[in-house]
């Protein structure tokens, strides 16, 4: 009996239950609301917004909504996700949330941003809440009202927006004071507010700027002990460091200390000279040795820095002709394995590459940003249609298989069905008598006589099943067809973006390489200066020494 | 010398007229130039703005797309009578940072998957994973469950959990919840079927 159960449990109900397979079609979503809510905050979470969308179709509570309006967002449908924040402003739970989300809708008019900030400060929480007041400091700063810009930041939660709000007040105070000690206090405190910032990565890339900004601060004003203090705490793998290091050997320098200002300068020298303060620190040996009385070691520095930058033109010029052969997404981005626009977070692994490092350096511009993104979205959507139109053929030839297999799926081919189960529920009804009650065999038949009552209401709405079948598979059918035409257009639109696009980021990485080969070009002029400088001086001096 | 001064005077007063017109034809020249480059810098900007009017179109036509294949693939692949689909959920959001799962239907290995920052974050914050969706015939089935955690006490945790169900007519939603509580952060999974 044993055989006989696994045999019709594995095989038997897998034959019957697949005859099923053109039965009722699956919903949207799950119709569970609490289930969809979460799927659709996954989806959203991980960046999947067609399903976040899906599953949330019927926006039923106001956690539906706000996720919905998130995901409309990020594909900007943005119509419709006005229509939906509106909704929660004037909701219950998430008016602060959608004040800020729409807040940045309105970035140009100044008039509606402001009040929709105010809301999302009043009524937002944590990271929400410091984001508005940031946007309001902001808001008050560009208008030139520091005082306001300070009330604001004093009611701040320490983090990484109380962070920015401070670094940029103390920029306005380092270009307005001709003291620094207002701009290095509103340093102090942002460094401590960046320390405060659970996403550890962030904050502490935010604390090495703040630090390579104070230290340039005190060396402005000639407090080279209180620069060096500064500089003394950054990390060394941190996308400052080589600015940073620059600065703590100038400083260590204009005291007099020539040996520790050039192995800051020789740590600098260890990163790719697309980074700020590199093409200075080779400079700065030669200064150093030069400054410290070795002469003969300072020539040598001034011409490897020379070289170096001799070097580095070439590879530029390379980096030119790839940009103009391959296009500049090709050749800087996907060419070089990095497809992240999170500059601030790159590891050190990618500081130490010079191809990483003018990319890196390139996008900090926001222009470039934008220019980058639009490539990286058009080519991720086309990837994206590629699939798309797999998933779909496979699907149209499924269909044209069903449809063409008429046989199977008539109630006529159901017949043998009829009797197999019929001659089941007998040897089931049989053995059941056979049995012990309570012991395991009693158990596996009742399981079975469950599963074969479960076949039966799926049998008993099979009549109806398959005369729906055709026109089912028909509509599904047209369904596909209409998906691959408005494929088709969309790829032809995204393609002609793209060329667009492409063409826009050459124009901006070409200036850029461009005037970072200009900049290695007045870098040697420097260097080549210092060479003659040194050269005619020892000529004097042997001039001197051979007079009698 | 002084007499040489005297007669090229009037010749440079000749030419003083000569000169204010070129200053105001270099400056009329200048203006243009720079109302040109104005000029271009504004189409160039208005280009790449219909650009990006014309990106965000095509994104919102390919999430709907998305959509429609989503319902497509279900309907065809995962007919409903037939259709099962294994969620994950945390119960305890702080108590495990989950690296891997692991899902056996039957025996058979039929999903894996490793953790990435994002996803945890988002299982953290309530966030609903679908590990796997397919076709069972009706009866009697096993799901097994190797997972995979680092607990917040530090320990590295492997946990292998069954679950014995009925596959009936209709879809089949199976949540599995993960749960860790202080002190010991021993990791429970319960199931729940929704009905």
């Amino acid at each position: 009996m044993q055989g006989w159960i696994r045999d019709l449990n594995l095989a038997r109900c897998l034959a019957l239950a697949l005859l099923f397979v053109a039965g009722p079609v699956a919903l949207a979503d799950t119709g569970y609301s609490d289930l969809d809510l979460g799927i659709a905050r996954f989806a959203l979470d991980t960046g999947d917004d067609a399903k976040a969308l899906r599953h949330t179709r019927q926006p039923d509570t106001e956690h539906h909504t706000i996720i919905r309006a998130r995901a409309l967002l990020n594909t900007g449908s943005k119509t419709e996700a006005i229509a939906l924040l509106d909704r929660l402003i004037n909701g219950d739970y998430y008016r602060g949330e959608a004040a800020l989300l729409k807040s940045g809708l309105v970035n140009a008019d100044k008039d509606n941003r402001t009040p929709l900030l105010e809301l999302a400060s009043r009524k937002g929480h944590g990271d929400i809440r410091q984001q508005a007041l940031y946007k309001l400091a902001e808001i008050a700063r560009k208008s030139d009202r520091p005082d306001r810009v300070g009330q604001i930041l004093a009611t701040m939660d320490s983090g990484y927006w109380a962070a920015l709000g401070y670094m940029n007040i103390a920029a306005d105070y380092g270009k307005r004071d001709l003291n620094p000690s207002r701009a290095l206090i509103a340093l102090r405190v942002a460094m401590a507010m960046a320390e405060e910032d659970p996403v550890r990565q962030r904050g502490e890339a935010l604390k090495a700027q703040l630090l390579v900004r104070a230290g340039l601060l005190a060396y402005g004003n000639e407090d080279y002990d209180k620069a060096i203090s500064f500089l003394e705490k950054m990390v060394l793998e941190s996308y400052s460091t080589p600015q940073g290091l620059y600065l703590h050997g100038l400083a260590l320098s204009a005291k007099g200390n020539q040996r520790d200002a050039m192995q800051s300068w020789h740590r600098a020298k260890k990163f790719p000279l697309a980074f700020s303060g590199v093409a200075e620190s080779w400079l700065g040996t030669g200064r150093g040795y030069d400054l410290a009385g070795y002469l003969g070691q300072a020539g040598e520095a001034y011409l490897s820095a020379s070289a170096s930058y001799e070097s580095e033109r070439v590879t530029l010029r390379k980096l030119a002709d790839l940009i103009h052969e391959k296009g500049a997404f090709e050749a800087m981005v996907a060419g070089a394995g990095e497809a992240k626009t999170e500059w601030f977070l790159a590891d050190s692994r990618t500081l130490t590459q010079p191809r990483s490092a003018y990319l890196l350096r390139f996008m900090e511009d926001a222009d470039a940003q934008q220019a980058l993104q639009r490539v990286r979205d058009l080519t991720n959507m086309l990837s994206q249609m590629d699939q798309q139109k797999h998933d779909l053929t496979v699907f149209r030839g499924v269909l044209d298989e069903r449809l063409n297999s008429r046989a199977a799926a008539t109630p006529d081919g159901f017949h043998p069905f009829e009797q197999r189960f019929d001659s089941t529920v007998r040897r089931l009804s049989a053995v059941r008598h056979s049995a012990a009650p309570g012991s395991q065999h009693a158990k596996e038949i009742k399981q079975l006589a469950l599963t074969l009552s479960d076949l039966r209401q799926s049998a008993d709405r099979f009549t109806d099943r398959v005369s729906n079948r055709n026109q089912r598979l028909q509509e599904l059918s047209g369904n596909v067809d209409n998906a691959l035409a408005i494929l088709g257009r969309n790829g032809q639109r995204a393609e002609g973006a793209l060329e667009k696009a492409n063409a826009e980021l050459d124009r901006q990485m070409l200036a850029y390489v461009e005037s970072e080969a200009g900049r290695m070009v007045v870098a040697l002029e420097k260097a080549e200066q210092q060479i003659a400088h040194l050269y005619e001086y020892l000529a004097l001096q042997s001039l001197e020494r051979g007079k009698p | 010398m002084g007499g040489t001064f005297h007669a090229i005077r009037p010749a440079i007063r000749q030419l003083e007229p000569c000169s204010a017109g070129l200053q105001k034809s270099i400056g009329l020249v200048c203006a243009l130039l720079s109302g040109l480059v104005l000029a271009v810098e504004n189409v160039r900007a208005e280009n790449l703005a219909e650009l990006d009017r014309e990106i965000l179109q095509i994104k919102s036509e390919v999430a709907s797309l998305s959509q429609d294949l989503f319902d497509l693939e279900e309907s065809v692949l995962y007919p409903a009578d037939t259709q099962i689909a294994v969620f994950l959920a945390l119960k305890d959001r702080d108590g495990l940072e989950l690296d891997s799962v692991e899902l056996y239907l039957n025996g058979n290995p039929v999903s894996s998957h490793l953790y990435t920052d994002r996803e945890r974050e988002s299982l953290r914050k309530g966030g609903v994973q679908r590990l796997y969706i397919g076709n069972l015939p009706h009866g009697g089935h096993q799901l097994e469950a190797v997972l995979t955690a680092r607990s917040a006490n530090e320990r590295f945790v492997r946990r292998e959990v069954r679950h014995q169900f009925r596959k009936r007519p209709g879809e089949t939603c199976i949540q599995m919840t993960l749960d860790a509580a202080a002190p010991d952060y021993e990791p429970t999974v319960s199931f729940q079927e929704w009905k």
